[in-house]
């Protein structure tokens, strides 16, 4: 029934229904679009598990998520903080071992992106800021930008040997030459007339930096960075499957090495729900700090 | 020494050394006097917003030369004050935050700047709204908010680019009501670009009509009448009759050109 329907059968319910109907709308609000969520997730799992059921997918190869999400306990001893290999179940097993792993994934993708984003931040201002440093670095960041942090896992391993700096520093690659380039753009779209008015109120260079420019970009590089938040997720992967030897990527790795396909789907089910998760809280972030532009469209059902 | 705002035989060409030099002004000659209402009148894209940002000193003038109080303007000030077609005000500061925004800049504690920022805020109508955020606020809102900003650096011009031209009829009319009475309190010139007989008749002591680019000065025409205006009084008809046929030669010419084309 509609709110307009309900109201005209009982026109009493009017006086006392204005804040029903606004509590109404607004539990609706936050319904109606975890409702397309599952509806999204529940298709897609409902075509998995028709195909097992018909035949069509090789549990072995393609079990459906009944079957890699059915025995946890089993699934658990895979994961261990530490990073012990295939065959050590000696650790793992609990649930704890499963929150291990992904914090410390989670911890790797969030310095990385931390980092990349200061140091973005602070390279992109200089280029602007200082005419002769920017001529000198801009034409390096430009040509370094297309370089896939893939090709950069050997540099990684030269510079930092293996365990969490190298991952940390495969992430804050992946998105630092994109994130120098994304705040020129932004410096370069700053409203004319914001400048202007600085300049006529008397701003110096310094102060129309600090109190002009840089708020009027923060907004739409945190955009970016949502943007790019996927990308250091990938990245992080690879580098714990390549070189770190523990977190979500290594227990793919190890699961693809001892051709364990439920762990494999097991832990990109939790590497999906994280990277959502973190997707959420950035947009949290963003709504809550940065507030003075409009909240992105990237994730928002 | 001329007090006021001089300008003589100023030429703005945009592009001077490119290969398609536009230009905007020439030879344009224009005094205005202490606490005048000075509004250029003239087709759009004739070069009077140049004229404006040249006496603000965000431009250069190609050839001829600006003087206020009898100094060459080389740079932006906060006594010439520049007040654009949007407000312009920063989405990240309260209102009070934007008005005060010259005064913080130039290092006045929060504390001396509340009550100066408060009692403008009151000046421009908008007691209530220091604390809002400018999305908060409707255009005309906004627009005072802008003027109010302008105003905390007790500017001696206000230059205002077609200021009103965002916003609906009414609300141009009270923002017209606005602002001869803050001119009227402050006692500051102001330079106003339009392309409104209506608003040019309302406000100025004396309507300069521009010519189609290059902008040039095509008529001066001084009015006398007291204010509020009766717009519909047979002096200011045919004032209106004036200004109408002067513009419309000069709007002509601009179309023809672009025929031309």
């Amino acid at each position: 029934m509609t709110d307009q329907s309900l109201r005209a059968n009982n026109p009493s319910t009017i006086a006392t229904g204005l804040n029903l109907k606004e509590h109404a709308q607004t539990v609706r609000r936050k319904l109606v679009p975890l409702a397309w969520t599952c509806a999204s997730l529940g298709l897609f799992v409902a075509i998995w598990e028709f195909s097992w059921w018909q035949g069509w997918a090789n549990p072995l190869l393609l079990p459906p998520p009944h079957i890699f999400l059915s025995n946890l306990p089993e699934q658990f001893r895979f994961f261990d903080p530490t990073g012990g290999r295939a065959g050590a179940l000696s650790e793992g097993g609990s649930i704890w071992s499963v929150l291990g792993v992904i914090g410390w994934s989670a911890l790797r993708v969030t310095l990385g992106l931390s980092l990349g984003f200061v140091m973005s931040l602070i390279v992109g201002v200089a280029i602007r800021y200082f005419n002769i440093f920017g001529k000198l670095v801009l034409p390096l960041v430009t040509m370094m930008a297309p370089i896939s942090p893939v090709a950069w896992i050997p540099v990684a391993v030269f510079m930092f040997g293996i365990g969490n700096p190298p991952a940390v520093f495969l992430v804050f690659i992946a998105i630092f030459f994109v994130m120098v380039l994304a705040t020129l753009s932004q410096i370069d779209a700053v409203p004319p007339h914001f400048i202007q008015l600085a300049r006529i109120m008397g701003a110096s260079k310094r102060q129309i930096y600090m109190q002009v420019i840089l708020p009027a970009i923060l907004p739409g590089l945190f955009v970016t960075l949502r943007m790019n938040l996927f990308a250091a997720w990938m990245v992080v992967l690879i580098a714990e499957a390549v070189g770190v030897g523990s977190g979500l990527g290594q227990v793919t790795m190890m699961a693809r090495n001892t051709f364990n396909s439920s762990l494999v789907f097991f832990t990109m089910t939790l590497i999906g729900i994280t990277g959502f998760a973190f997707d959420q809280a950035l947009g949290l972030i963003q709504r809550k700090i940065l507030w003075w532009i409009g909240p992105s469209s990237i994730g928002r059902i | 020494m001329t007090l006021g705002l001089s300008i003589s035989n100023v030429t703005k060409t945009w592009n001077p050394d490119g290969s398609s030099p536009t230009p905007a002004v020439r030879n344009l000659t224009l005094d205005v006097n202490l606490g005048e209402f000075v509004v250029l009148l003239g087709p759009s894209g004739c070069g009077k917003s140049s004229l404006l940002y040249m006496v603000a000193g965000l431009e250069e003038a190609t050839s001829g030369s600006i003087t206020f109080d009898g100094l060459e303007i080389t740079q932006p000030s906060p006594e010439r004050s520049l007040i654009f077609q949007e407000a312009a005000l920063f989405p990240w500061l309260s209102v009070r935050d934007n008005v005060g925004f010259g005064l913080q800049i130039k290092g006045i504690t929060q504390t001396k700047r509340r009550q100066k920022v408060d009692d403008l805020l009151k000046l421009v109508g908008l007691a209530g709204a220091g604390d809002k955020r400018p999305h908060e606020l409707s255009g005309g809102m906004r627009q005072r908010a802008a003027l109010a900003r302008a105003l905390a650096m007790d500017p001696k011009v206000l230059l205002m680019d077609e200021p009103f031209a965002a916003l609906d009829i009414q609300t141009r009319a009270r923002m017209q009501d606005h602002l001869l009475r803050i001119w009227r309190e402050t006692g500051a010139s102001v330079l106003l670009v339009t392309h409104s007989i209506d608003e040019a008749l309302a406000l100025a002591d004396r309507i300069i009509v521009f010519t189609s680019r290059p902008g040039q000065i095509k008529a001066e025409i001084k009015i006398d009448q007291p204010r509020p205006r009766d717009l519909h009084s047979p002096e200011m008809v045919d004032l209106a009759r004036r200004c109408d046929a002067l513009l419309a030669e000069e709007v002509n010419k601009a179309f023809a050109e672009q025929e031309l084309l």
